[in-house]
C-alpha cells in the first residue's frame, strides 16, 4: 500500500505538470482537490484517464470521484480494493 | 435614418430532427426525440453513446462533413433572394476535423487531403458557392459560435456595412467531441434530459443553422422575424465549467433585452442553452430566476430532442425561435421527466399551441463564452436599432511575439536588418505567470497570455480591458494533436480532459479573459490568414463604447506535424516561424495612434476587386496622400495571386512610397498581419521605416499613416495612422 501511495504521488505530478512539486510534498490524508492544492475538477479528470489507463480502475462518475479524490490514500485504497476485486 | 431594423428574410436548417424549415415544424411539432447510438463512426472500447446524428443528406467526396452541412443550410437560407449576400458570418467548431481527424487515423499524410481543414475555410466554402463578395467571417468561440456570428452580423447591418448577411453556425459529429465530452464525464449515457431531476450530460449532436439579415425600415415582404437584440458576456471564471450562479448568463440576457429596448415581462419564450448537464443546467436555472421570477416565461431546451449541436446550436435556437415566431409553436423540452426540483423551473413537456411574439434564445459555451438573442415578429414595431458609425480605434499599449523575441527584440533586429523569422523558445512563454497556472497551457494560450501581459503592461491608469478580440488563423494546434495522438494511440480508449478543453479555438482568449478578468464579450475570429483582420473588424462592430479599452490579440503557433500538413504552400524546408501582437485599444479616438479597418471583400471571381477596394478606401489620390507606406501581406499559397493583385493596386493608384512585403521579414503564418500591424504602430512612432525593410526609398511619417494590405483569396485593407 505505501509502495502504491508513492507511487500515485509521482504519477499524479506526472500527469498534472506539477513541475514545482516533489512527491513528499503531497500530504498523503490531505485533499487532493481545492484551494490548497491548485487542483480542480479538470486535474480529477485527467488523473481518472490515469487511473484507469495504468491500473485498469474506472471511476466514471462524479459522486464516486469526490470519495475517491478525497487524499492520496483513499484514492490508493480504492485502487488496491478494485484490483484484488478484478483479480478474484 | 437613425434607425434600422434586421429583419430574418430566408432560414436554412438541417439538424437530426429533419432537413428544411419545414420538416423541422413538423418534427417539433411531433416531439420527435432522434437521439440513436452514434453509427457515423466506429468506436471501439465500449457500447455507442447515443447522440444526435443527422440520418440521410449527400455527403461528398470532396469536402468535409461540416461543410456539406453548412452549405445546404446555407442554400435553404438564400433560396428566396435575388442576389448573393453582402456578407457571410459562420460559427464553427469543428471545421474540417470530421475529414482531418479521420486521416490521422490512417496515418495518411499528403497536405492536400488537408486542404479544408482550417475552421474559416467552412465559410469560405460557402461564399464560393453563393458568390459573395464582402466580408466572410469566421467566429469559433466553442458552444456560443452561431448566436455570436448572429450578433454580429447584426452590428455589421447596423454599421451599414452590408444590406444583407448570411449568418449562422454549423458542426459536424466527430470522434474529437464524442471522446472529448466523454472524457471530460459530460455525456448521459441515457441521452440529454435537459432540466431533468435525473440528467447526468448532454448528448453530442450535429447541425446546420443559417438565417438570411436583411437591414430595412420596414418588413419586407415575407420576412419571416426580426433580430431585435443581442447579448455577449464572458463568465471569467472556468475554461469549462460555468459560473456556478449564472452571472455571464444573466449578463448576456440583460445585455440581449436592453439592446433591444424591452422589458422581462415582454420575452413570451425562452429557448435554453439546456444541454443536460448537471452544471450547465443549474447555473441558467440561476441566472433565470434572477431575472424573472417570479414571472417565468414559457421555456424548454430542445438538446433532449436533437444533443448539443455545439457551433451550430445558437443559430439553431434562432431559427427555432422564428419557427415559433411564425408558427405559434413552442417546442417541448423532450426527455425530462421529472423537472429537477433545485432548478425552480418548469418546462414546457409537450410541444405547446400559442401566440408567441418575442422568443429569447440562449448559447454559452467553453471559455465561459455567452450569447443571447431576442427573436421577434416582424410585424410588431420595436423601434429598431440605433444606426452606429464605425471609429477608429486609439492604440495605448502594443506588444508582439517573433521568433526574435519580445517588441524590442524584435525592432532592434528588424532596424538591425534582419529578418525576424523563427518560433520563440517555448520556455521564454508565459514566464510572468506562476508555473501552476500556466502548468496545463501549452504553446498558443502561453503566447496569448504573454502578448496580453505586455500589452496592458503600465496600462493601470487607463482601466482594465473589458473585452477580448482574438485571431487565429489555426487556433491551438498543440492540444487538438496531443489530442487525438493520445486517442489513437490508446486504441480509442483514452484521451486527455485537459487536451480538449485547450482545443477549441477561443480557449486562449478565454485564459487571457480568466486572468484580466475580462467580462465583457470574448471573441476569437479564425479566418486563416485574414483572422487578425477578422478580429479587428469584429472589435470595431461589437466594442464601440467610447473609452471602454479592450485587448485586439492576433497570434498563431507553428506545430512540428500539424503546420507542415495544413498550412498551404508550406515551406517544409523553411524553418518554422510563428508569433503574433496585442493592441490594448480604445474606441472613438479622434486623436493619437490608431488602428481601423477599411475594407475587406473575397476576391474569388472578382475580378474588380483591387479597383473596388480602392474605391471604397477613398481612391488614388487619398491613398497617395493619406499613406506614407504600404506594408503588402501575400501568403505563400497566394503567392501568384497576390503579388498580381498588388501590382494592380500600385500601377491604378501611381502610390510611389515604399511598399513592405512584410512576410520576408515576419516569416509565414497565419497571423503576420498582426505583427505587421504591430510593426506599422512602432514605425510610425518611431517616425522611421527600418531601413533594409523600405528599401532605398525615404519617406516621411510624421502626418501620414501606413497602408496595410492583405492580398490572396481575400483582400483586406487596414490603416495604422499616427
Amino acid at each position: 500500500m505505501e509502495e502504491l501511495i508513492q507511487e500515485l504521488k509521482v504519477k499524479i505530478i506526472e500527469t498534472l505538470s506539477l513541475l514545482d512539486t516533489r512527491p513528499e510534498d503531497i500530504d498523503t490524508e490531505a485533499p487532493l482537490v481545492g484551494a490548497e492544492t491548485g487542483l480542480d475538477s479538470i486535474d480529477v479528470l485527467e488523473l481518472v484517464m490515469m487511473i484507469e489507463k495504468d491500473y485498469g480502475v474506472k471511476i466514471d462518475n462524479k459522486e464516486l470521484g469526490v470519495k475517491v479524490f478525497a487524499s492520496v490514500n483513499a484514492l490508493a485504497r480504492y485502487i488496491y480494493e478494485k484490483r484484488a476485486e478484478t483479480v478474484d | 435614418m437613425t434607425n434600422v431594423r434586421v429583419f430574418v428574410t430566408g432560414v436554412g436548417i438541417i439538424s437530426p430532427l429533419g432537413r428544411g424549415r419545414q420538416a423541422t415544424l413538423a418534427a417539433l411539432q411531433r416531439g420527435d426525440r432522434v437521439i440513436k447510438p452514434v453509427s457515423l463512426f466506429p468506436v471501439s472500447h465500449t457500447e455507442p453513446l447515443p447522440v444526435g446524428e443527422i440520418a440521410e443528406f449527400i455527403e461528398t467526396e470532396s469536402v468535409p462533413r461540416t461543410h456539406v452541412l453548412a452549405l445546404l443550410a446555407a442554400q435553404e437560407a438564400i433560396a428566396g433572394s435575388d442576389e448573393p449576400p453582402d456578407a457571410i458570418v459562420l460559427g464553427v467548431c469543428s471545421g474540417g476535423m470530421p475529414t482531418t481527424e479521420a486521416l490521422l487515423k490512417e496515418n495518411f499524410f499528403d497536405p492536400f487531403y488537408y486542404r479544408y481543414h482550417a475552421t474559416g475555410t467552412v465559410a469560405a466554402h460557402i461564399a464560393r458557392a453563393v458568390g459573395c463578395q464582402g466580408p466572410v467571417l469566421t467566429v469559433s468561440t466553442a458552444c456560443s459560435s452561431g448566436s455570436v456570428a448572429l450578433a454580429i452580423a447584426m452590428e455589421m447591418l447596423r454599421f451599414g456595412k452590408a444590406r444583407n448577411v448570411l449568418a449562422g453556425g454549423a458542426d459536424a459529429l466527430c470522434r474529437m467531441t464524442y471522446y472529448g465530452f466523454h472524457a471530460l464525464q459530460l455525456v448521459d449515457a441515457a441521452g440529454a434530459r435537459p432540466l431533468d431531476r435525473n440528467r447526468r450530460g448532454m448528448t453530442v449532436g450535429e447541425g446546420a443553422a443559417m438565417l438570411l439579415l436583411t437591414a430595412a425600415e420596414a418588413p419586407p415582404a415575407g420576412a419571416l422575424g426580426e433580430l431585435l437584440g443581442a447579448g455577449l458576456s464572458c463568465d471569467a471564471y472556468h475554461p469549462a465549467a460555468p459560473q456556478p450562479e449564472g452571472r455571464g448568463a444573466l449578463q448576456a440576457m440583460q445585455d440581449a433585452l436592453a439592446g433591444a429596448g424591452m422589458n422581462v415581462s415582454e420575452v413570451d419564450y425562452i429557448h435554453l442553452h439546456g444541454t443536460g448537464t448537471i452544471d450547465n443546467d443549474l447555473a441558467e436555472a440561476r441566472a433565470l430566476n434572477t431575472l424573472f421570477a417570479p414571472q417565468m416565461p414559457l421555456l424548454s431546451s430542445t438538446k433532449g430532442a436533437t444533443g448539443h449541436t455545439l457551433g451550430a446550436a445558437g443559430a439553431m435556437g434562432a431559427v427555432i425561435a422564428v419557427i415559433s415566431v411564425r408558427e405559434g409553436l413552442v417546442p417541448a423540452n423532450s426527455a425530462c421527466d421529472d423537472p429537477d426540483p433545485e432548478l425552480k423551473l418548469l418546462p414546457v413537456m409537450k410541444p405547446l399551441r400559442k401566440k408567441v411574439q418575442r422568443v429569447l434564445v440562449n448559447a454559452f459555451g467553453f471559455g465561459g463564452n455567452n450569447a443571447s438573442l431576442v427573436i421577434g415578429n416582424p410585424d410588431l414595431y420595436n423601434g429598431g436599432l440605433a444606426v452606429r458609425q464605425a471609429r477608429p480605434l486609439r492604440i495605448d499599449g502594443m506588444a508582439c511575439l517573433t521568433g526574435a523575441g519580445d517588441a524590442q527584440a524584435t525592432m532592434t533586429r528588424l532596424i538591425a536588418g534582419a529578418s525576424v523569422r523563427g518560433a520563440l523558445n517555448f520556455e521564454a512563454l508565459a514566464t510572468h505567470l506562476p508555473q501552476r497556472v500556466v502548468r496545463r497551457l501549452k504553446r498558443l494560450p502561453r503566447m496569448a497570455l504573454t502578448l496580453a501581459a505586455a500589452a496592458c503592461t503600465g496600462k493601470e491608469g487607463i482601466g482594465e480591458p473589458h473585452s477580448i478580440f482574438f485571431g487565429t488563423g489555426w487556433g491551438p494546434l498543440s492540444e487538438a494533436h496531443d489530442f487525438l495522438m493520445k486517442l489513437y494511440e490508446s486504441g480509442e480508449q483514452f484521451t486527455s480532459p485537459t487536451d480538449f478543453i485547450g482545443s477549441v479555438h477561443n480557449a486562449a482568449a478565454g485564459q487571457v479573459a480568466l486572468q484580466l478578468q475580462a467580462t465583457g464579450p470574448n471573441i476569437t475570429m479564425s479566418g486563416g490568414d485574414y483572422s487578425f483582420e477578422q478580429a479587428l473588424l469584429t472589435a470595431i462592430l461589437l466594442n464601440h463604447e467610447p473609452g471602454k479599452p479592450f485587448l485586439l490579440i492576433g497570434v498563431d503557433e507553428h506545430h512540428p506535424v500539424f503546420t507542415p500538413l495544413f498550412e498551404p504552400a508550406a515551406d517544409r524546408d523553411a524553418p518554422p516561424a510563428d508569433g503574433g501582437a496585442a493592441f490594448f485599444l480604445t474606441p472613438g479616438a479622434d486623436k493619437g495612434l490608431s488602428i481601423f479597418s477599411l475594407d475587406f471583400a473575397h476576391a474569388w471571381r472578382y475580378p474588380q476587386v483591387i479597383p473596388s477596394m480602392i474605391s471604397r478606401i477613398g481612391g488614388q489620390n487619398r491613398i497617395r496622400e493619406r499613406y506614407a507606406a504600404v506594408f503588402a501581406g501575400i501568403p505563400a499559397a497566394y503567392e501568384e495571386s497576390g503579388r498580381r493583385q498588388l501590382k494592380e493596386f500600385l500601377d491604378a493608384t501611381g502610390f510611389r512610397g515604399p511598399v513592405v512585403d512584410y512576410r520576408r521579414w515576419t516569416g509565414e503564418f497565419a497571423s503576420a498581419s498582426a505583427v505587421a500591424a504591430f510593426l506599422a504602430a512602432q514605425c510610425i512612432q518611431r517616425n522611421e521605416i527600418p531601413e533594409q525593410m523600405r528599401g532605398q526609398k525615404i519617406c516621411s511619417l510624421s502626418d501620414r499613416g501606413i497602408l496595410l494590405l492583405g492580398l490572396g483569396d481575400f483582400v483586406t485593407a487596414v490603416e495604422v495612422m499616427p
